[in-house]
């Protein structure tokens, strides 16, 4: 085994951003290879369920350009995970015509590796008769149905189908839905490091920037990999990381700081030791990986949700604020009773009224009951199946907003202020997730395909 | 007695994947993360009735090494489902911020 092994994360989102400065201190360095997760599923459904980037194609460009050119002045591996976002397949071949359009323009060549994560409905169904595949946390039970209605399913790919890829001989690894550290593990496991500490670093500098202090956007760290410990460094000379800004990290957006799940084990932290390695380097050791006794994946998927509508509107009339949730009760009467005069159900559509200023940022959970600002928004939102009856169901909506009477009304020509004209938007087709499970598979590789291709 | 508003560094929330809503409350110094680790109010009792779910569906994890605890509870809906007010779960701390320390 070599000595130590050096990464280079340039940014925590593909598309996101990094500075070049930043980015070209970190190709200074003796570096193994480069990478950057290229998504998340934070955004929500939308993205798996339309097949595309919450980032710009613009920005994606600009990110890939940098991270091609670096890659290969220098000869390393460049990998990317979740391309485009949810790591779907119109995501990652969008992704892929952005890397075949700079390779163009700037006749780079070199073996590229597209690797997909897409699940077909037939597979999933073998594997839920077989009994493989349960929940991961409060959602159901994945039945037949679930599959059936599913619009659009991916699996997390762990190390191998990446190892796959470059023992191919591909440079440029460009992979669907991945975990986040599966991108960074793969080519240090590869060369026999610890896994404790791969993973464990992994996970902390796929964020790139997130563990970075002060916070001005430079982007890339840099992770050196020994064989009893690892250090983190931002690569831009201003920058610092700090014993705590590293040690921190570990609690984000995960449920426990200790355990981190990946495909084949668990990444533990409980004797993990964090130390202030020089004044911009943090020197972490004692990690461990427990592997488990089978090698799960996880599941997300969407199902079409409905059309939705959505309408905006302010009110400052202290007399309408003051009776605002009775209000609202009144008018989802009236809009029930209108629309039933156009033949649409109570059951053909879900009617929402969220009243900004007192609780439409936590909805039923928000302790404060008694609010009485001066002024509220009110977002209505309405979902059906049909598209027709969503606009029909909102249009209805909005005149009772509007043009409903209360106790004591004096402004009678309206009660809401309609930031726009037209006042009603309709933002299309909706998706909702409907798979969040794992899935036990014998082979790291099956779910998962991957393409060589010569750019 | 002073608020968990005054007396972290950060108090934030965000998803811990799509069906989870994930809190944590960090401290700038050991003493004042020692004093609300042990003083008995972060329960998961309190937080199931903030929070409005049941206690055996809260978790609370200290994190001695960055003077943080981490609290897991369930969001009201998956993350974008309808009526879901916050995709990204990062405006639901609010509850904790005036939550009473005793000194």
């Amino acid at each position: 085994m070599r000595k130590s092994l050096q990464m280079m994360a340039t940014t925590g989102l593909l598309g996101y951003g990094f500075s070049e400065d930043a980015f070209r201190h970190g190709m200074g360095m003796d570096l193994d290879f480069i990478a950057a997760d290229g998504g998340s599923m934070d955004p929500g459904p939308h993205y798996l369920g339309a097949g595309v980037p919450f980032v710009s194609r613009k920005s994606l460009k600009r990110d890939i350009g940098l991270m091609l050119e670096g890659a290969l002045e220098k000869g390393i591996p460049m990998l990317i995970g979740s391309a485009g976002g949810s790591g779907s397949s119109p995501q990652v071949d969008l992704v892929r015509e952005v890397v075949e359009e700079i390779a163009a323009e700037r006749d780079y060549h070199f073996k590229m590796a597209v690797i997909k994560a897409d699940q077909s409905k037939d597979y999933l169904h073998a594997k839920q008769r077989a009994g493989k595949i349960e929940p991961l946390g409060p959602i159901d039970e994945m039945t037949p149905e679930t599959i059936d209605e599913t619009h659009q399913v991916v699996a997390m790919m762990g190390v191998e189908p990446f190892q796959e890829a470059l023992k191919a001989g591909a440079q440029v690894v460009l992979a669907g839905r991945a975990t986040d550290a599966s991108i960074y593990s793969a080519i240090p496991l590869m060369h026999g490091y610890d896994p404790g500490l791969v993973w464990h670093l992994s996970k902390i500098i796929e964020c790139a920037g997130a563990v970075i202090v002060p916070k001005t956007g430079e982007g890339c760290v840099v992770g050196t990999l020994n064989s009893d410990h690892f250090l983190v460094a931002p690569c831009h000379p201003d920058s610092r990381c700090t014993r705590m800004s590293i040690a921190a990290h570990t609690l984000y957006e995960n449920p426990s700081p200790y355990h981190l799940e990946e495909p084949e084990g668990t990444v533990v932290t409980v004797d993990s030791v964090y130390e202030q390695y020089d004044k911009r380097t943090v020197k972490v050791s004692g990690s461990r990986f427990e592997r488990s006794n089978r090698y799960t994946v996880k599941l997300e998927g969407v199902r079409e949700a409905g059309f939705r509508t959505v309408f905006i509107a302010g009110a400052r009339d202290p007399g309408l604020i003051a009776i605002i949730d009775d209000y609202i009760e009144f008018c989802r009467q009236r809009v029930r009773r209108e629309v039933a005069v156009l033949g649409i159900g109570a059951e053909e559509y879900k009617l929402a009224i969220h009243v900004y200023g007192k609780s439409g940022t936590m909805g039923s959970r928000e302790p404060v009951k008694d609010a009485q600002p001066h002024e509220i928004g009110i977002l209505a939102e309405v979902m059906a199946d049909d598209e027709e009856i969503s606009k029909a169901v909102m249009a209805k909506a909005r005149l009772a907003l509007l043009h409903s009477d209360f106790q004591g009304r004096k402004c009678i020509s309206g009660n809401l202020a309609i930031p726009f004209s037209p006042s009603d938007i309709p933002v299309g087709p909706t998706y909702e997730f409907n798979m969040w499970h794992i899935m036990e598979i014998n082979d790291p590789l099956e779910p998962f395909s991957i393409d060589l291709v010569d750019v | 007695m002073a608020s968990l508003s005054e007396l972290t560094s950060v108090l934030r929330s965000k998803n811990a994947g799509a069906l989870l809503c994930t809190l944590d409350l960090m401290f700038a110094d050991q003493v004042t993360y020692e004093r609300v680790r042990d003083c008995g109010v972060i329960n998961s009792e309190r937080i199931a009735s903030l929070y409005n779910v049941s206690q055996n569906q809260v978790s609370i994890i200290p994190y001695d090494v960055a003077y943080a605890i981490k609290i897991t509870v369930p969001r009201l809906v998956p993350s974008g489902s309808f009526g879901d007010t916050d995709i990204y779960g990062a405006q639901q701390h609010g509850p904790l911020l005036n939550i009473e320390i005793p000194d």
